[in-house]
């Protein structure tokens, strides 16, 4: 059994995911943590008598070895690392909603002090591929900025979305780290510097991300998933209904690999291992964990996990030693096995009991109402499914259908739908009441997304008065493009937007991809090259018409950009495509965009205006501060409280400017996710190196503030023409 | 002393019920025991231990599930006859295995309870209690409601038959012959009784006794009252006790308590200066244990705790050390064994799955055929669906022989279905269409492996009634799912009692029609919980009855053509009025139903509420400040600088919160309340004042106990 060789217990809260250890002076490691009120503070139990004492840290009140850090601001992202080789010591970053703050403890001095308009949710410290310096990359609205320690912006990247968790791991084995990011559409996606070599759809926001070893990461959701990824595949994956504040990669069991050390916000900590997702050790704190971290905080030479809960309460694990053979846990492993075992046996015995009854029924007479009330039903019993595309009526709206139906008069007493992503919570149940039952089930599916699902069905088959029911289990894929109704073509209703490509495909694989990835009608029969397909979108009705030409070039009219990205992705994956440059125009989405970065410097100037403003009346308060004061000592008390009269407008005035600049700033922060989102769908309308060509361009024309050229790379994909 | 033990499973039989295991008295002190046990196959086995592994005593062939195990013999002597119950027949078997009794007793109901003293047993079944000596019977009893266990004072000690039944109405029937002598009311409704240090204490007549809901109590049954000693009141909201036996486990030369709950807790309790038990020790297994007993099986020398679980394990905590201290040599000895069981249980294994896979490969043949039938293998669910008292809240306890793969909840009328810490469960709330298809609640539960255990909460609202359903698939093939119904009565939140307050102004119903005292009888089981199905004997039955969320009372008394109801809320009335009225349209039943309204009621019930009221306020009130409060202690270091009442708030932070989390949305419950209270007074006064709802919402928003009676009195 391995016990804490230390326990703290700070009196300051923590909050989660806010926890770094770092040697701030070079030798001694201190616990850095996020507290309440925008502070952060530093638990440093070694050098007792030495104290930081400046403007910006101040001792705490409640613990003699804690200083607090004002940020004054909601901290919501902190690390700690070695940021500038030469300094030889750990700088302590503080990322806020609008700034970054790179911090040397010792010296009490700011490294560099940022403002980042995309504000900071996630950070990382480290090297990154090729560039030579260690970076702070902070990851925020849409978009990822990495700085060395000088504050100089070495590397800008946009994403699909919020970036909610950042790691930098060795992911294709080049012995250079790629970053990994988390973000909320559900993507981890894997940057080489610039160019995205991985993505992979998850259910959820994606959490937490850490590196394990080798090509492997742990990634957690906010759904309570963990689990581990080796390259792009998911090596194993599991469910709780608590939900992973923090994930780390510690050998706890020192045998030489690492594995995944979970701290939840019930309290609990496990660690998995990372092959199989076994744990093989646990313990519980009485509130969240808020991190779990690593570090010589005995300076014994020997690295303890850590682990930090909200309340403050800090336990510190030894890796386990070589006598205890990797048995962390108090039970013996032998009597686990042999309960196991037996267990098993138990279901065996059970399960062979089953069909000795089962042989004895077949024995005995014809069904019979008995039968049907125990949920005997006849052996050849048979479940058919079909998905089809429901056009819907007036009282409800156009869906996917799945219709199930048994072969006989067998009834379906219910269905239940485990899939992940398209239902509220990770199943749906279809129940009829009594009085509907019967031996087919319609259920309506409406996916809010455009992926593909593997739905896992259980089925209840019985008779109306049965109280025990078959249940039959099969799985059903649901196509990607289900939520799209073939119609005839037409072309005066033709979106005017479009992509246009070629691809050296033969026309049936075209087919077979259409049918692969849409629901068509059975009788659905493609004629040679050239053809038109056309569909409806049951989601809100809009068009899409994708066009065959004998040359092998292919024209996908839609107004939906993130449609045309989508087919254009599902194709390039299918025919194995590595490169495509395409020629697109979105006219409706293009206008939108433009009034967007119209209105994004709008909010620029509104933002400086404000900030001057500000400045001014700080300025005034001053001097009406003085000058009330002023008038208590000369015992003027009517001056004296005007002067606090109008100290007290000028103060409402300053609230109402400041809830003004914070409206501009979330539209701020809107716009530029637009402005961020639209470079990542145009280059998600191509594939490869005219992707990444597509995205550096657009991000280098919207430094440059130059308009025209941004909407003509998202045309035809380059600059120059 | 602290007591430490390690746990060792002996050996896995069928699903078990309460009380079937037991071990046989040791030739010496300190001897190995042999153990046996009876199972839902009706199989008897006898086993000891013998170098770690079991040795089968003897078995005997699977018959009736058996209903209890009990030990007997000549009195004075050690009492190592094997009685059991199955079905409706008692039988005897020597400590060797050779039956010597085979006694069919005639009942119509199958046995449930068997207590056996020399040569006298008593027996219950559900309502009925019977006294034989020698195979005669001798006394009779008919219980007004279901008996859950039966005991009898020790006669070598008290020197007559003292028989005592424990009753699911939460009373102790305490008999003489066929005759109640008395009912002594006991917190919980009881599950099981035990004599004090297995002989009666000191008197001979200390009785313990345990209740479903988690409580444990002792009463001294003198010859002419009931004398409470202690009870120990379930705070750590634990479940059920099953089991009871008295052992000094402790080695302090005093017998200490074992208790087995239907949580998997196994508790040890000694006993202090005062007698006051303290608990000492605490374990959880994870299902419910059925029977308990100390005693040596694995070791001689080594006292234990023996229990047997639902799905039929037997298993020791022993004070015998995992890992002995002599030398290295012997813990490889140990190793040794194990390993060989592990390789022998595997070897097995591996047999069976053979054995299966070519069933399975039948199976799936005859289901080519068209006329084969394919049966769902049975498997048995162990549920209890109870009302808590503490937060006016059912819980729904599942618990499967094996794994339970996932468990769908659906229910036809709204209730709330609420977090237990316990559960590992992923829940996933389905969204319903209650129109068409009368649902309000479609839930799943995806259990993780090795789950065979599940403990919902279901809040509900009185007035709303149908049923909840449980569709439970366990990890079994061919896979199959087992559905239980529940009902959710009209007044689900009321409780039996058996003393109500006489003074409180009432509000009156009537009944009175051309009905039977059991069609009656029938109504008001449908509307409340806790009363026997079966209409009671007597002409005139009066049950008493308590809100367990407002502490309103409600008072039944009912013959052939009248009923009448006494309640001072008068939403209970109004809600019986609808309920019944409904009912007997429904059944075509002329009722004639009168009411009276007592006016002060109103203003009764809302003292009643007000200092709920107030307190859930003003704890609302100061969870809201501590966060603030902290900060501001952070930041100044001192609290000096607080007024008094705010230290206070930080000083208590820790229990405020606690106290906040446990009674989720009970403000929202009690403002349902008092709007239900509002409506239903004008109701019968043939009034809606539904418009006026938003108003009154108002004035609770800024409550004050005078504003809302003078709005009550206004409106």
């Amino acid at each position: 059994m391995l016990l804490p060789v230390f326990t703290l217990k700070l009196r300051h809260k923590i909050i989660p995911r806010m926890v770094a250890v770092g040697r701030y002076d070079g030798t001694h490691p201190c616990l850095a943590a996020a507290t309440q009120a925008g502070k952060v503070f530093i638990h440093n139990p070694h050098a007792r008598s030495q104290h930081f004492s400046a403007s910006r840290v101040l001792q705490s009140p409640l613990e003699s070895d804690v200083s607090l850090l004002n940020i004054n601001q909601a901290v919501s992202c902190l690390a700690a690392g070695v940021l500038n080789p030469e300094l030889g010591y750990d700088a302590l970053l503080v990322g806020t909603q609008t700034n970054l703050l790179a911090y040397d403890v010792y010296n009490n001095s700011d490294l560099f002090y940022r403002e980042v308009a995309d504000g900071a949710n996630a950070i990382v410290l480290g090297t990154l591929g090729d560039i030579s310096s260690p970076l702070a990359i902070i990851g925020g609205n849409c978009a990822l900025q990495g700085f060395d320690h000088e504050g100089n912006d070495l590397f800008w990247m946009v994403t699909g979305d919020n970036v909610h968790s950042l790691a930098l791991c060795d992911f294709d084995g080049d012995g250079k780290k790629e970053l990994l990011v988390g973000s909320e559409d559900f993507d981890i996606r894997v940057f080489k510097e610039d160019e995205i070599v991985a993505e992979m759809t998850e259910t959820e926001i994606i959490t937490s991300l850490c590196p394990m070893y080798g090509s492997r990461f742990g990634y957690a959701l906010s759904n309570g998933t963990v689990g581990v990824y080796d390259k792009t595949a998911r090596y194993w994956r599991i469910k709780s209904k608590n939900h992973a504040m923090s994930i780390h990669a510690f050998d706890l069991n020192s045998d030489g690999v690492c594995e995944l050390i979970t701290g939840w916000s019930n309290g609990k900590v496990d660690a998995r291992s990372g092959r199989t997702g076994e744990v093989i050790f646990k313990d519980n704190f009485s509130s969240a964990v808020a991190g779990v971290v690593e570090g010589d905080y005995r300076m014994d030479g020997h690295i303890q996990l850590i682990c930090c809960s909200v309340d403050g309460e800090i336990r510190g694990y030894l890796p386990g030693t070589a006598e205890m053979r990797g048995n962390l846990m108090d039970t013996s492993v032998e009597q686990d096995l042999i309960r196991e075992l037996s267990q098993k046996k138990q279901n065996l015995l059970l399960e062979l009991r089953n069909y000795e009854d089962n042989a004895k029924a077949e024995l005995s007479s014809s069904l019979n109402e008995a039968d049907g009330h125990r949920g005997v039903i006849p052996a050849n019993t048979k479940l058919h499914t079909a998905l089809s595309v429901n056009l819907g009526s007036e009282a409800q709206a156009a869906h996917a259908e799945l219709c199930i139906s048994t072969s006989n008069d067998t009834i379906i007493r219910a269905v239940l739908i485990f899939a992940e992503g398209i239902f509220l919570g990770e199943s749906h149940v279809v129940h009829p009441s009594i009085h509907n039952l019967s031996s087919s089930i319609r259920i309506p599916i409406t996916p809010p997304k455009d992926v593909p699902v593997d739905l896992h069905l259980k089925t209840f088959v019985g008779y109306r008065s049965s109280t025990q029911f078959h249940v039959f289990e099969l799985t059903r894929q649901l196509p990607r493009f289900s939520m799209y109704a073939l119609t005839s073509p037409d072309s005066a209703s033709e979106p005017l937007s479009y992509v246009n490509f070629i691809i050296a495909e033969r026309a049936q694989r075209v087919v077979m991809w259409l049918n692969q990835n849409f629901l068509l009608p059975e009788d659905t029969n493609i004629q040679n090259v050239p053809f038109q397909v056309c569909f409806t979108s049951l989601r809100n009705g809009g068009q899409l018409c994708i066009k065959i030409k004998l040359s092998g070039e292919i024209t996908i009219n839609t107004d939906d950009i993130d449609l045309a990205g989508d087919i254009i992705q599902s194709m390039a994956s299918f025919f194995a495509i590595e490169d495509l440059q395409v020629e697109a125009d979105f006219p409706v989405y293009f206008e939108e965009l433009r009034k967007v970065l119209v209105k994004v410097d709008e909010y620029h100037s509104v933002h400086q205006k404000l900030s001057a403003d500000m400045a001014d009346n700080s300025n005034l308060i001053r001097s009406l501060l003085v000058r009330a004061e002023d008038a208590h000592l000369m015992r003027d008390m009517k001056t004296m409280k005007n002067r606090y009269m109008e100290l007290y407008d000028l103060n409402k005035d300053l609230l109402n400017g400041y809830k003004i600049r914070c409206n501009n700033h979330t539209e701020l922060l809107g716009s530029l996710k637009a402005v961020n989102q639209a470079i990542q769908r145009a280059g998600r309308l191509r594939v490869g190196k005219p992707k990444n060509q597509v995205i550096t361009a657009c991000r280098d024309a919207i430094r440059s503030n130059n308009i025209n050229t941004l909407f003509r790379i998202m045309r035809v994909g380059t600059a120059s023409s | 002393m602290d007591l430490n033990l390690n746990r060792a499973d002996y050996l896995q039989v069928g699903v078990t019920s309460q009380k079937t295991m037991k071990l046989l008295p040791a030739s010496r002190y300190r001897a190995t025991q042999k153990v046996v046990v009876g199972d839902h196959d009706g199989v008897v086995m006898c086993f000891g231990m013998k170098k770690g592994e079991a040795v089968t005593v003897f078995k005997t062939l699977p018959g009736q599930k058996i209903a209890r195990l009990e030990l007997g013999g000549v009195l004075n002597t050690p009492q190592e006859k094997i009685f059991i119950a199955a079905g409706s027949e008692i039988r005897g078997f020597t400590k060797r295995g050779k039956q010597f009794l085979s006694f069919e007793t005639n009942l119509t109901e199958s046995i449930k309870a068997m207590h056996i003293s020399g040569s006298d047993l008593f027996l219950s079944a559900s309502y009925i209690y019977n006294h034989y000596c020698d195979c005669k019977d001798q006394h009779y009893y008919l219980s007004g409601d279901k008996i859950n266990d039966v005991i009898c004072l020790p006669v070598e000690r008290v020197l007559r038959d003292v028989p005592v039944l424990a009753c699911q109405d939460r009373v102790l029937r305490v008999l003489q012959g066929s005759d109640v002598m008395y009912e002594i009311e006991v917190p919980g409704p009881p599950t099981v009784l035990a004599l004090q240090n297995g002989n009666g204490g000191d008197s001979g007549e200390d009785l313990l006794y345990g209740t479903s809901d988690g409580k444990l109590g002792l009463i001294q049954i003198t010859t002419s009252k009931p004398i409470h000693k202690w009870e120990i009141r379930n705070e750590k909201k634990r479940g059920g006790i099953l089991c009871i036996d008295s052992f000094d486990i402790v080695g302090d030369g005093v017998k200490d308590l074992l208790v087995g709950r239907d949580d998997g807790m196994v508790e040890v309790y000694s006993f202090d200066n005062a007698n006051e038990p303290v608990l000492r020790f605490d374990q959880t297994l994870s299902e419910s244990v059925t029977s308990i007993q100390g005693g040596c099986v694995g070791k001689d020398g080594y006292d234990e705790i023996v229990v047997s679980t639902y799905s039929g394990w037997v298993t020791g905590l022993t004070t015998e050390p995992i890992h002995k201290e002599s030398g290295p040599g012997e813990e490889l000895k140990i190793n040794q064994e194990m390993q060989n069981k592990i390789s022998s249980l595997r070897s097995e294994l591996e047999h069976l799955q053979y054995k299966v896979l070519q069933e399975r490969e039948k199976y799936q043949q005859s289901s080519q055929s068209s006329k084969a039938k394919s049966a769902v293998p049975s498997f048995s669910v162990n549920d209890k669906f109870t009302l808590n008292k503490d937060d006016a809240s059912y819980s729904l306890i599942l618990e499967v022989q094996t794994a339970i793969d996932n468990v769908l909840i659906q229910s036809d009328v709204p209730i709330d279905l609420l977090d237990v810490d316990k559960n590992s469960a992923v829940v996933s709330f389905s969204s319903c269409d209650s129109e068409s298809n009368d649902n309000f609640l479609l839930a799943t539960y995806r259990c993780q492996a090795n789950t065979t255990r599940l403990e919902l909460k279901i809040r509900s609202i009185e007035g709303q009634y149908g049923t909840l359903q449980a569709y439970v698939t366990p990890r079994i093939q061919p896979k199959t799912c087992q559905v239980r119904q529940y009902l959710i009565k009209p007044l689900s939140l009321h409780q039996r009692t058996h003393f109500i307050d006489h003074d409180r102004p009432m509000n009156t119903l009537t009944l009175t029609g051309q009905f039977s005292f059991a069609e009656l009888h029938s109504w008001v089981v449908f509307c409340l919980p806790e009363v026997p199905e079966k209409p009671p004997a007597g002409e005139c039955v009066t049950f008493y009855f308590q809100n367990t969320f407002l502490d309103t009372q409600l008072e039944s008394t009912y013959r052939k053509g009248e009923g009448v109801f006494k309640s001072d809320n008068i939403s209970t009335i109004s809600i019986l009025k609808d309920v019944l009225s409904k009912e007997a349209t429904k059944r075509k039943i002329n009722l004639n139903i009168s009411y009276e309204i007592n006016e002060v009621s109103v203003k009764h019930t809302l003292k009643l509420i007000h200092p709920k009221l107030e307190y859930q306020l003003l704890l609302a009130k100061k969870v809201q400040l501590i966060d603030a409060l902290k900060e501001l202690q952070v930041h100044e270091g001192n609290t000096n600088f607080l007024i008094p009442e705010y230290r206070c708030i930080l000083e208590e932070a820790d229990h405020l919160q606690e106290e906040y989390k446990k009674q989720p949305a009970h403000l929202e419950r009690l403002y349902g309340m008092i709007t239900d209270l509002f409506i239903d007074k004008f109701k019968f006064k043939g009034t809606n004042v539904k418009t006026k709802v938003p108003l009154l919402l108002e004035i609770l928003d800024s409550y004050d106990q005078n504003a809302l009676i003078a709005f009550f009195d206004a409106a």
